[in-house]
């Protein structure tokens, strides 16, 4: 799970300017690497992938801060 | 009397000393706080060797240094140039070389980024913000608070001078700076503080980005009245649910977007949970705020009052429309009326006044108004138009290449441009500039950027390519390629590989039926 949402991060939404590869405690929100849009791409690929549904409630910051608590998350749905 | 921008901050210190001026998170600073940290960054940049009108780069998220950064460089008699922490690199290094910076303030969260641009550029020399060792002059925020202010003495600045950069969307494929003076920036500030009544007491939400014309109600005229300005953290701007909850936390009573974060927080942002009661002003503008999400917010928050803000980030601003009620049909929200800082004409394409109720291009003349964009004479001198007034002296507007026409009210209605400047997230994107990086690749030959819809709600930039002969890339190829070179609100969602376009009878390429073939 966590390696599939690692690899969707880096191929498709990342806005890194630096080569590096994001990892599974990289802070998502506040470093750069998502905007606003690309958050919204993150958790419809989950909803698709992971076969839940993420009400707005659940969209918070304690939720989706790396990648570390998306999984947690998920687990817990 | 305020009569720069750094005064605001002098001022605010000796009325409001223990107030709350700016916080962040759980950083928070008063206004004698921000008086004397800034006093600290003025004195090291002039110490080492800034001089009047040299511009300095900040390179930040959004956090409470920004603050310190803006007030610290102007009171150095500094330019201020925002810099997004986010945009591609050559981007940045662009606008580096530009500018001519040298003097870079920024914080460690940066560290990998700025290096990564240190060893690209040339120009920079001198780095605030991080103290390990990066190869150039540079110190950390700690050694700057530790600063004396003993022999401190303030440098003198004009109205005049110039205060800040800020860059927007180039349709030559180059971004352009737009240059604001003192006065340009201070009146602004003092005109929306009148507009709004803002005073001391208010909490106001620093939403924007600071290279977001925006950011100016926040970094201006909240201090300027002593109020406290609370700026969001990145994070939140990504999650409406929380962000909700901090601006209830945070008894939030001004705000200030563009529509897409307002229709974010309708949609997603769990408002049937919140207290949001404190908001008294909701003032959005960039790009009109479609009227059913308007009339839901305005449900959801009758207490507030709502205002659609208009002028380009080269007047700052020059309209205002409080909506009076609820919109009642799907019809587009005005722009307003001209405020009292400015005064208006609407042209037609001889440059004579149209009578009243047609459309025209809207010029503005105001104090509000740029000192014209940074390095480019020939592109302000098109962008201005003169007239003679009252008293047979020359009065400069400024072109919006907005067409705009006059209602029975007197309030102006938005109908298009004149050019093909787009708006996407509130953000403005000149679809020639897309056009322009696209044939910089070496496979593209030719390239016809549009916009249309990516879904029901939102829109987004398409672009038909046409490779040279024997050339084989992707599309991906390519979208890779823009992400590199542009913002990401302006990256196309979509780029077509084509064999050919749509053309007119001379040739040119047909944009209007690009995408429906």
């Amino acid at each position: 799970m966590e390696e599939k949402i690692v690899a969707f991060v880096n191929d498709q939404i990342s806005s890194n300017q630096t080569d590096e590869k994001i990892e599974a405690q990289d802070d998502l929100l506040g470093g750069g690497i998502l905007d606003s849009l690309g958050m919204m791409r993150l958790i419809s690929f989950i909803e698709t992938e992971f076969g839940i549904k993420v009400p707005p409630e659940d969209m918070t910051i304690e939720n989706f801060i790396n990648i570390e608590t998306i999984t947690g998350y998920i687990s817990s749905k | 009397m305020i009569s720069t921008l750094p005064h605001i901050v002098e001022n605010a210190a000796s009325m409001f000393p223990e107030r709350e001026a700016f916080r962040c998170g759980k950083a928070s600073i008063s206004f004698t706080e921000l008086d004397v940290k800034t006093n600290q960054l003025s004195a090291y940049l002039r110490k080492k060797g800034l001089k009047k009108g040299d511009r300095v780069g900040i390179y930040m998220d959004r956090c409470l240094e920004t603050t310190l950064a803006v007030y610290g460089i102007m009171k150095a008699g500094g330019v201020y140039v925002p810099l997004d922490s986010l945009a591609p690199h050559p981007r940045t290094l662009f606008l580096l070389e530009d500018c001519g910076i040298e003097f870079l303030v920024t914080t460690p969260k940066q560290f990998k980024r700025v290096s990564a641009l240190l060893a690209a550029n040339k120009t920079l020399a001198n780095i605030v913000g991080i103290s390990k060792e990066i190869g150039v002059d540079a110190i950390g925020w700690e050694a700057i608070s530790e600063i004396s202010l003993e022999s401190y003495s303030p440098v003198e600045i004009l109205e005049t001078d110039l205060a800040y950069i800020m860059y927007t969307s180039g349709s030559t494929g180059a971004p352009k700076g737009i240059m604001h003076t003192h006065l340009s920036g201070l009146t602004y500030a003092k005109s929306a503080a009148e507009v709004y009544e803002v005073t001391k007491e208010d909490r106001i939400a620093g939403h924007a980005p600071l290279h977001f014309d925006i950011s100016t109600f926040n970094y201006f005229t909240s201090p300027l009245v002593g109020a406290a300005n609370v700026i969001i953290p990145d994070a939140y701007t990504k999650l409406p649910a929380s962000l909700s909850t901090l601006i209830e936390q945070e008894k939030i009573s001004i705000w200030y977007s563009v529509p897409l974060a307002l229709v974010q927080l309708l949609t997603q942002g769990v408002l049937e949970k919140r207290d949001l009661s404190c908001l008294r002003w909701v003032l959005f503008g960039g790009e009109n705020f479609a009227p059913k999400y308007l009339r839901e917010l305005m449900n959801e928050w009758p207490q507030a009052t709502f205002c659609n803000v208009y002028g380009p980030a080269e007047i700052n601003q020059c309209t205002y429309y409080h909506v009076p009620s609820l919109p009642e049909n799907d019809m587009q929200i005005p722009l307003g009326k001209i405020w009292k800082s400015a005064i208006h004409k609407i042209l037609d394409e001889q440059d004579l006044e149209v009578p009243k109720g047609e459309a025209g291009e809207l010029v503005v003349a105001t104090p509000t108004m740029m000192q014209g964009y940074w390095n480019n004479a020939a592109l302000t001198m098109k962008s201005i138009f003169i007239a003679k007034n009252a008293k047979e002296i020359d009065q400069k507007y400024y072109r919006t290449g907005d067409i705009v026409r006059e209602n029975e009210n007197g309030e102006l209605i938005f109908l298009g441009r004149n050019d093909r400047q787009v708006k996407l997230r509130g953000y403005r994107v000149e679809l020639d500039e897309i056009e322009a990086v696209l044939t910089r690749h070496e496979g593209v030959e030719e390239a016809a950027a549009v916009i249309n819809k990516v879904d029901e709600n939102t829109t987004g930039i398409y672009v038909a390519v046409i490779l040279h002969a024997n050339q084989v890339f992707e599309s991906d190829d390519l979208i890779a390629f823009c992400k590199s070179h542009l913002p990401s609100y302006a990256v196309p969602h979509q780029i077509e590989i084509r064999s050919n376009f749509p053309r007119t009878s001379s040739g040119k390429i047909k944009r209007s039926a690009i995408t429906t073939i």
